[in-house]
């Protein structure tokens, strides 16, 4: 099922394969032997229903996201990436196939996933100040102050916010905010973390630092974390895995392996040959997939 | 629209040359430089005026259409007026009638916040119940509460509850409404956010659902505040023996006509001073919306 190459310089490595699905020969995700993955989709489908007749927005979706990686999602817009989103998140049931966490079949949101969304501003309660924000999830499980205000602190100081517990969401410019909700996430002390375009309404500058931030979250915390976005450049520097999408109805066209360093550097690591070439391998796929490429029909030919 | 464009321009011309330059010429005593003490007292001082003014010309204008010339019979001037005023209402009256008005005001508009906020939030979250109760709603609201006041009379009798329950017949519409749009109107990614956080039942009520309703909730209330004033001085006209209503019209019977105007200026003082205190309350519950807002609007 899965056909990995040989790494030589300027060969890009996909870790995909081809499976029998239900919806034909299609090019899926790199999986793992069953029980060994820690969040697993599988021949996910997603078809609105709509007064203009049925949209299938997601045709087949396979991959597994082993535990503690960082995981890329990109893809051309409209390509799906919310839904595929809202649908591991448990906010909506996929038409076919399933999503598991830990083997269990998602069907609402898992205790042990939180959501960073891209829409800030609607995400963070406006009447609650930044503290309450963070702490809220924490107080509606019934944890007890003393370990809820260890993990606020924690968390904020981690996404450097220390400074600004008192003031109300709505005070801070958008990166600022975009921080709160990840230290919310944080402190919630997910196992897996979806993030969904959550830098697409941040300024460039900010984006850079927060690029960053979710390295050094990740790296400290051990999480999984899966992040959807439409820039290339972002899903290279990020990831160790970057899953492109077709355009829709979806279905996965790349799995690619991202072998830079560990270290990444906002100046180093993107001035660098391997960078370069990776983006470049990206850059044509996502162009392949606007002009309406379908890898089903490149593996029927 | 277009006589307006040319007067604006010299006037702006005038207050571009005029006033940066005075004050750069004398910037020691220009009233930035005053100590925040006497900022303040001058804050209140126009603040003062702006309240006072309007009153004030009215009250002159009164006096003059009353005081000069022939006297009116049916319109004191404004020496009788306060006079009597304080007459009528320091005495006795303020235990037989005012004191039950204000109570039978007070727990009309307590039902309707109540039964409003309760009823809207359950209607407004519960898709099926909201298709059953919509149409009805629209019908019951349409009904105007006077006509019912002779139904009440005879379904609950002649006592305060019959008042109140009138009250609350027409005081409740806008709480109840505006509660259901309020949490129809829920944010998505908010309501997502919440879900994520497995943030359900009592919790997302608390957390969520009232304080993102609280806006068109406040809206509503501040509605219903003069409509439960009204119906509280219909419904004690209607087969009463105490009351601000009841006595007003006794007045007007007896043709006791000062006393009668100084009823009516009760009534408006109390609108007042029940505006006031809401305008305090709802600026302590609303904190965040109103900064919200102003960033909006600034941005």
């Amino acid at each position: 099922m899965t056909s990995d190459q040989t790494s030589t310089a300027g060969t890009v490595i996909s870790q995909g394969g081809v499976a029998e699905t239900p919806d034909g020969l299609i090019t899926v995700g790199k999986t793992m032997p069953d029980g060994e993955a820690m969040l697993s989709v599988r021949n996910m489908k997603k078809v609105y229903h709509t007064d203009g007749g049925d949209i299938e927005a997601v045709r087949n979706l396979t991959f597994d996201l082993p535990q503690g990686q960082l995981a890329c999602l990109v893809g051309p817009s409209g390509s799906g990436k919310t839904t595929l989103l809202k649908c591991i998140a448990g906010l909506l049931a996929p038409s076919a196939g399933e999503v598991t966490l830990h083997g269990k079949k998602v069907t609402g949101p898992p205790k042990s996933m939180a959501v960073v969304f891209q829409e800030y501003g609607r995400s963070l309660f406006p009447w609650m100040r930044v503290r309450d924000n963070v702490e809220l999830p924490l107080k509606n499980a019934g944890m007890d102050k003393a370990k809820r205000d260890e993990l606020v602190d924690n968390a904020l100081e981690a996404v450097g916010l220390a400074h600004v517990p008192k003031s109300y969401p709505w005070q801070l410019s958008g990166g600022m905010q975009q921080r709160v909700a990840i230290a919310r996430a944080v402190a919630y002390q997910p196992q897996v973390l979806l993030m969904d375009e959550p830098f697409a309404a941040v300024d460039a500058q900010t984006r850079a630092d927060l690029e960053d931030l979710v390295r050094s979250v990740w790296k400290k915390l051990g999480v999984s974390i899966l992040f959807v976005t439409h820039d290339i450049d972002e899903s290279v520097y990020l990831g160790e895995r970057v899953i492109i999408l077709s355009s829709s109805p979806t279905v996965i066209q790349e799995d690619v392996l991202i072998d830079l360093p560990d270290e990444r550097d906002q100046l180093e690591t993107r001035s660098s040959q391997r960078f370069s070439e990776l983006r470049h391998h990206v850059y044509e796929q996502i162009q392949l997939a606007k002009k309406g490429f379908r890898p089903e029909d490149a593996l029927a030919k | 629209m277009s006589a307006d464009a040319p007067l604006a321009t010299p006037v702006n011309l005038t207050e571009a040359a005029g006033g940066p330059g005075t004050s750069r010429s004398a910037p020691t005593s220009s009233p930035a430089k005053k100590s925040p003490g006497a900022k303040r007292a001058w804050g209140a001082v126009k603040g003062l005026f702006f309240i006072a003014a309007l009153p004030v010309i009215l009250v002159l204008i009164w006096y003059i259409s009353t005081a000069v010339g022939e006297k009116n019979f049916f319109v004191p001037t404004p020496a009788l007026l306060v006079e009597t005023f304080f007459e009528t209402w320091t005495g006795d009256r303020i235990t037989t009638d005012v004191i039950p008005s204000l109570t039978r005001l007070l727990f009309g508009i307590a039902g309707s916040i109540i039964i409003g906020i309760v009823g809207g939030l359950l209607i407004g979250s519960v898709r099926w119940l909201r298709a059953l109760t919509e149409p009805t709603l629209e019908f019951f609201r349409a009904i105007p509460p006077t006509v019912l006041i002779p139904v009440l009379m005879l379904l609950i009798g002649i006592g305060d509850d019959m008042k109140v329950a009138v009250i609350i017949s027409g005081a409740l519409w806008p709480i109840l409404l505006n509660t259901i749009e309020g949490v129809r109107s829920m944010d998505e990614v908010l309501a997502d956010t919440t879900h994520t956080y497995g943030i359900t039942g009592f919790n997302r009520v608390r957390y969520l659902i009232l304080p993102s309703a609280m806006p068109q909730i406040m809206a509503g209330i501040r509605q219903s505040l003069s409509i439960a004033l009204i119906l509280m001085v219909i419904s004690e006209m209607f087969a009463a023996s105490s009351g601000l209503g009841f006595t007003i019209v006794q007045f007007q019977r007896s043709f006791a006509i000062p006393e009668m105007w100084s009823g009516i200026v009760l009534l408006g003082i109390i609108g007042v001073i029940m505006s006031f205190i809401f305008q305090l309350i709802e600026r302590n519950v609303l904190r965040w919306y109103h900064g919200l807002r102003e960033i909006e609007n600034a941005a």
